[in-house]
C-alpha cells in the first residue's frame, strides 16, 4: 500500500516512471477483471487500454484519495458496463453446448491464458451480469462485498445473494469440467 | 459438485496476461496519451501538488488512532478527583500534561495495515514515529511543530529509499489532517478533552502492573474528523496504572464510512514511557545520501 501511495504522489507530480510502474503493476490485473466481466479478448484489451489512456491524461485532475487498485478496477468496471450496454449483450442461457464455447474461438494470441481460465471465463459469461460482476469484483479484483454494494447501489445482503447464487451456478456449470 | 471454496479458488486463479505484442501496444498508447496531454494541456508547474500524505488511507487511520488517544485521555478530566478507586483521574491528566517526553508502541491490527507496529517518540515540539515490519524499520516520520504558522513532515520510506517532505500551513479547523498539536503536545490534549458516557472496567493486572480501566462507545470521542463520516462506531478501553497514575494500555476499535469507502480500525497502544528526557537530535530527519528526496513545492494549505 505504501508503494501505491508513493506511485500516486509521483504520478501526480508528473513522473513517467510512476505511470509505467502503475501500468506494469496493474495491466494484467485489469485484463483478468475485464475478461471475467466481458469474456472477449479484444474488448478486454480495448477496455484496459482505455483505462490507462484516460488515467495517463488525468494527472492534473487525479484525486489522490483512496486505493489506486480500487480506483483502476472501478474505471475498468465502468467501461465494461458501457461496452456491454452499447452492445446490448444479453446473458446466454446456461447451455451445455454453449458453455464450452468462448470468444477465444479462434484464440486470440495477443492474450496469454490457459484452458482452465478460458473455461472459467466462459462459464462466468453465462451468469446474469449482476452476479458475474459481484464474483469478478470480489474474487478477481479483491473488493469487499460492502464496496461492491456501493458500486451496484444495492444493499450488502443483495450483493451476498448475488454472490451466492452466482457461485452456485458456476459450480454446477463447471462441475466435472475442470 | 465442487465445494464453494474450490470454485472460489478456481475463479481467483483465472489468469490472463498480455502478450509481448499487446503489452507493447498498450504501453505505447498509454505513453503517447501522457506525452500529448502534458505537451498540449498541462503546462509545467501548473499543477498544485496537493498533499497526499495525510490523504492516504494509512495515515488517515494512523491519525484517527492519534485522535483516539487524545479523546480517550480527555475522558479522565470529567471523571473527577473524588473517585473511590485507586486511580485519581484528574491527577492522570495533570501528569500526562506535565510529561516532557513520551515513548510508546502502537500496533495497528487493521487488515489493510502494512507494518507490524510503530514506535513513537514525542515532545511538545516534535514527533518521530518509526514503523517496523518483520523486525526491520520500513518508514520513519519526523514532524516539526516549532514554527508558529507551519508544520513540516518528513516521511522517509526506507524500502523505496525515498524521503517526501511537506510543509503544512496550520489552521484551527484542519486539526485532524494536519497531525499537529496532538499526541506531541500534552497541553493540547487537555484543551481537547471531551466528555463521554463511560463505564468502569474495574482492576486487572497488565504485564505485572495493577491497572484500572474505563471504556466508552461514544463516537464523539473521535473528535475532529476529515469530513462526513457515516455509521461511526467506536469502542475504546483504557487502562491506567494504579501506582504510577499513567496510561498503560489503549484498546481501540472503530469503523465508519468515508467518501463511499468503509474503513475499520483496530489498534493497541502500549509500552508507554512517560516523562522521559528525549535527545533533541532524534527529531532531526536522518536521510541517507542515496535516498531520493521529494519536496512538495510551497506551503500546503488545507
Amino acid at each position: 500500500m505504501i508503494e501505491d501511495e508513493l506511485l500516486k504522489w509521483k504520478f501526480k507530480a508528473g513522473g513517467k516512471e510512476a505511470l509505467q510502474r502503475i501500468y506494469e503493476k496493474y495491466r494484467d490485473y485489469l485484463l483478468i477483471l475485464a475478461m471475467a466481466l466481458v469474456n472477449d479478448a479484444g474488448l478486454a484489451e480495448d477496455i484496459v487500454q482505455d483505462v490507462f489512456v484516460t488515467f495517463a491524461q488525468s494527472s492534473g485532475t487525479f484525486k489522490l484519495r483512496g486505493s489506486l487498485k480500487s480506483y483502476l478496477a472501478t474505471c475498468a468496471l465502468n467501461r465494461c458496463r458501457d461496452q456491454l450496454r452499447a452492445r446490448k449483450r444479453q446473458p446466454l442461457s446456461l447451455d451445455e453446448d454453449t458453455l464450452m464455447q468462448s470468444d477465444f474461438d479462434p484464440p486470440d494470441k495477443r492474450m496469454i491464458s490457459d484452458e482452465q481460465s478460458r473455461q472459467v471465463a466462459g462459464a462466468m459469461a453465462q451468469l446474469p451480469y449482476e452476479q458475474r460482476e459481484v464474483i469478478a469484483l470480489h474474487l478477481n479484483a479483491a473488493m469487499k462485498l460492502r464496496h461492491i454494494a456501493g458500486l451496484q447501489n444495492v444493499s450488502v445482503s443483495t450483493v451476498k445473494g448475488r454472490y451466492r447464487y452466482g457461485l452456485q451456478k458456476l459450480r454446477s456449470a463447471l462441475n466435472g469440467r475442470l | 459438485m465442487k465445494p464453494a471454496d474450490e470454485i472460489e479458488n478456481v475463479v481467483k486463479k483465472m489468469s490472463f496476461k498480455a502478450s509481448p505484442e499487446m503489452d507493447k501496444d498498450l504501453w505505447a498508447e498509454t505513453s503517447k496519451a501522457r506525452y500529448e496531454f502534458r505537451k498540449t494541456i498541462l503546462a509545467p508547474g501548473q499543477q498544485r501538488i496537493r498533499r497526499i500524505i495525510m490523504k492516504s488511507s494509512i495515515v488517515k487511520l494512523a491519525a484517527a488512532a492519534v485522535i483516539i488517544v487524545l479523546v480517550v485521555l480527555g475522558l479522565f478530566e470529567f471523571i473527577g478527583t473524588d473517585s473511590t478507586s485507586g486511580v485519581v483521574w484528574a491527577d492522570v491528566v495533570r501528569k500526562v500534561q506535565a510529561s516532557r517526553g513520551l515513548i510508546f508502541r502502537c500496533t495497528d491490527l487493521s487488515p489493510s495495515n502494512e507494518d507490524d507496529y510503530s514506535i513513537a517518540y514525542t515532545s511538545p515540539t516534535h514527533c518521530r514515529k518509526e514503523f517496523y515490519k518483520d523486525g526491520q524499520i520500513i518508514r520513519t516520520c519526523y514532524v516539526d511543530f516549532t514554527a508558529s504558522d507551519t508544520a513540516t513532515l518528513a516521511d522517509v520510506f526506507h524500502i523505496h529509499k525515498l524521503c517526501v517532505t511537506t510543509t503544512y500551513k496550520k489552521s484551527e479547523n484542519g486539526l485532524f489532517l494536519e497531525w499537529r498539536d496532538d499526541w506531541t503536545n500534552p497541553s493540547f490534549l487537555l484543551q481537547k478533552i471531551l466528555s463521554a458516557k463511560h463505564s468502569k472496567l474495574g482492576q486487572k493486572t497488565i504485564e505485572g502492573v495493577l491497572c484500572e480501566g474505563i471504556e466508552t462507545t461514544d463516537p464523539a470521542c473521535f473528535g475532529p474528523l476529515p469530513g462526513q463520516v457515516d455509521n461511526l462506531k467506536a469502542e475504546f478501553r483504557l487502562w491506567v496504572g494504579v501506582e504510577t497514575g499513567y496510561p498503560v494500555l489503549y484498546e481501540s476499535k472503530m469503523s465508519g464510512e468515508y467518501e463511499g469507502e468503509v474503513w475499520e480500525l483496530e489498534s493497541v497502544m502500549d509500552q508507554f514511557q512517560w516523562d522521559v528526557e528525549l535527545d533533541p537530535d532524534i527529531f532531526e530527519p536522518n536521510i541517507p545520501p542515496d535516498y531520493e528526496e521529494l519536496q512538495s513545492p510551497g506551503v500546503v494549505e488545507l
